[in-house]
């Protein structure tokens, strides 16, 4: 009942951001965009000829200029309730708006390439910082515990495009590994990027989607690393005194055992729920992994729509974008707060902040 | 408590300098911190007047259309004419023509030195890192404090609006920012020391990276607005304001010390990131950003690596300083944050 509550409460303020990042991009893009830019689609207009009435009626049509915003925002938000996307909308030769197809289909691969990079990359970083925060844990203080500090220290202060082309590079010389495209889970399809085609056979199933991700997921997981070896360690170093730890020891266990089996279940708790803290500096390293690693994810969806080389803002993409990945922050974030709240009794007891600690800085990259 | 050669204990900072001192990692750190620092702001200029080119002078014989640019410690002929045969191929210059020295190397297709450029590319880039930083406390001190001392609905909606827009990777708020809302700022500049663009980079970053230490403000001040000294000044009669800048702002300087040290290399990563993404500073203006992006390409524009324009130095000197800059501000951070918050099991 705790519980549900507490997700009741954190849901509405998810909607709500939601609806709050809609009705930003609505307003920047109206702050923006006062005019149809026909001269893009005649080219008459941009010689000089003026536009006639039924053109710019066309043009004020498509770029959502002829209607009430708030009626527009409301519409979209309807229909974004129903999952409708909406669809693109052009000017033919003719002058005449014409259909250009529906907005989803193309996020939604995006967005599936992007989870997939989001997901995998969190496990493997739950994957790296597991054990090597239980062997830095478990002696603090000793060669390797330094080592392994100062490595996660380094690798945290290094630029998600850095590493990457490293590891790119690195990726290169190893030839069974291949570097850059994407190849989708289900199905077949050639391996693209979002900027341009990726030159390849066609590809898919488990095998292929492994080892064309494998090297992202390690891009990821060692720029995160710092952070999650830290509570790690910090976790292990403080239960490890526990007396149940000694108790267990004078029974007989090994090291081994008594670290994967008592104490690394609290540790991992720790790390789950940190990582949703994460999840905006953690869609902020997609998008660059996505161009290192030539992946069509939304994270190149989004830098061509916001702030591509496009001459004019498209609408229903920038939305499609805004909503999906605020989406994803949302529900990860949610999903995070749920599980905490099952597992500590201290949260949804008083306010909403419950037992988590916050981050001291977020990264920008 | 620890005393000096008087009976009157150390205060707060005193005794937070001791424990730092102790702390040999923090104590390299900031000696490093302090050269790079130190370094950046000056030596280009004297390093110029030193070997007597500047960083914007093309070399033919450094690098061209047809040589790969030199390496580190290359004397570079500098004859007054260079010698070209009929074909347009330069040729080996006349000897004893002059030469001066390129301590890192040339940059890129253009012959540029590199030391020169790294230093006043480091001097950019640590501008608008402490630039940003800046303008992020400048909004964050007032709002964060208003928030967290009135409570209330001002500070419901603060935080709702904090974490709207922290949920949303900001990174896409200044593409977007960049492209679209800052055309004219772009291009303020300050003379010789702060190049163009830097002010309007600094800017961005830093109003949006202003959610990190206000949610830090406001949490601290929630708390504090409850303890007995802030009772006792209001029973005496202080006005707000007067209880926020004298008796509470001073509690925050340690947590803003610690967010400031890390905020500054996070801000350098963002500019290094935003030249990546080409809305950074402009590429002719050297910033450590640019120079690794005119190697790497940017994000539209990915460069295969070209062996004949560009040599493995030009990315790793600049990616040396970026790493040693921010490890050693992330160092000092945490060593400053355990002497100010001494805990009792470190």
């Amino acid at each position: 009942m705790r519980v549900a509550r507490f997700v009741f409460w954190r849901t509405l303020r998810g909607v709500l951001t939601l609806l709050t990042m809609i009705a930003l991009t609505f307003a920047f893009y109206f702050a923006i965009e006062r005019q149809p830019p026909l001269q893009f689609f005649y080219s008459q207009i941009g010689r000089g000829v003026p536009a006639t009435p039924q053109q710019i009626a066309a043009g004020r049509h498509v770029f959502y200029l002829d209607r009430s915003k708030v009626g527009l925002y409301l519409d979209y938000v309807g229909h974004l309730a129903r999952g409708d996307f909406g669809r693109f909308m052009t000017i033919d030769t003719q002058g005449k708006v014409v259909d250009a197809g529906p907005v989803g289909p193309q996020f939604f691969a995006a967005m599936r390439a992007t989870l997939a990079i989001l997901i995998g990359g969190g496990l493997f970083v739950v994957l790296l910082s597991l054990p090597l925060g239980a062997i830095s844990g478990s002696r603090i203080g000793s060669w390797r515990d330094r080592i392994i500090s100062f490595a996660a220290l380094v690798l945290v202060c290094m630029h998600p495009m850095m590493l990457g082309l490293i590891l790119r590079s690195a990726g290169q010389d190893v030839h069974w590994l291949p570097t850059t495209g994407y190849c989708p889970l289900l199905g077949h399809m050639r391996p693209t990027s979002g900027f341009g085609a990726v030159a390849g056979p066609s590809c898919g199933g488990v095998g292929d989607w492994t080892l064309h991700l494998l090297l992202p997921w390690l891009t990821f997981a060692l720029l995160f690393l710092a952070l999650y070896t830290r509570m790690v360690r910090a976790r292990v170093s403080q239960t490890i005194d526990e007396d149940f730890v000694r108790t267990a020891r004078a029974k007989g266990a090994s090291q081994a055992r008594i670290l994967g089996r008592h104490v690394l279940p609290f540790a991992s708790l720790g790390v789950l729920t940190m990582v949703g803290m994460e999840i905006g500096t953690a869609i902020g390293v997609c998008i660059y992994i996505e161009s290192v690693f030539s992946i069509p994810g939304l994270g190149t969806d989004a830098v061509n729509t916001l702030a591509g080389n496009g001459p004019f803002l498209i609408l229903p993409a920038a939305l499609a974008v805004v909503v999906l990945l605020t989406l994803i922050v949302v529900v990860g974030n949610l999903v995070v707060d749920a599980l905490y709240a099952v597992l500590d009794p201290r949260v949804g007891a008083g306010g909403s902040e419950g037992g988590r600690s916050k981050s001291l800085v977020g990264g920008v990259f | 408590m620890r005393t000096t050669e008087g009976s009157r204990p150390l205060g707060p900072w005193r005794s937070a300098w001791r424990r730092l001192r102790r702390d040999r990692g923090a104590i390299v750190s900031l000696v490093i911190v302090v050269i790079i620092v130190g370094l950046a702001f000056f030596s280009g200029a004297i390093w110029t007047r030193v070997v007597g080119h500047s960083g914007d002078e093309p070399y033919l014989y450094a690098a061209s259309d047809t040589q790969r640019p030199v390496g580190p410690w290359t004397h570079v002929p500098t004859p007054k004419t260079p010698t070209i045969d009929e074909y347009g191929n330069l040729q080996p210059p006349p000897k004893g023509s002059p030469s001066t020295l390129f301590v890192l190397g040339a940059d890129g297709p253009l012959g540029r030195d590199e030391l020169i450029r790294l230093l006043d590319g480091l001097r950019t880039s640590l501008e608008i890192g402490i630039g940003a930083m800046l303008v992020a406390l400048l909004i964050a001190l007032p709002v964060g404090a208003i928030a967290g001392y009135f409570g209330g609905v001002t500070d419901a909606v603060v935080s709702q609006v904090t974490e709207t827009m922290m949920a949303f990777p900001l990174l896409l708020f200044l593409l977007f920012a960049n492209r679209y809302l800052l055309g004219d700022i772009r291009s303020i500049g300050w003379g010789w020391e702060v190049p163009d663009g830097a002010v309007g980079v600094a800017v961005l970053i830093g109003v949006f990276t202003a959610f990190y230490p206000l949610r830090l403000i406001r949490a601290q001040l929630l708390t504090l607005r409850h303890a007995e000294f802030v009772e006792a000044a209001h029973m005496v009669g202080a006005s707000s304001h007067r209880i926020l800048r004298r008796h509470l702002l001073p509690h925050l300087a340690p947590t803003l010390l610690v967010w400031g040290a890390i905020a500054i290399g996070t801000n350098m990563l963002a500019e290094v990131g935003l030249s990546f993404v080409g809305v950074g500073v402009q590429a002719s203006v050297p910033s450590l950003g640019t120079l690794l992006s005119t190697v790497w390409g940017t994000i539209y524009n990915p460069h295969s690596y070209d062996s004949h324009a560009y040599t493995p130095w030009q990315t790793i000197f600049p990616m040396v300083t970026i790493v040693l800059t921010v490890v050693c501000l992330n160092r000092l951070s945490e060593g400053l944050r355990r002497a100010l918050e001494p805990r009792s099991n470190r």
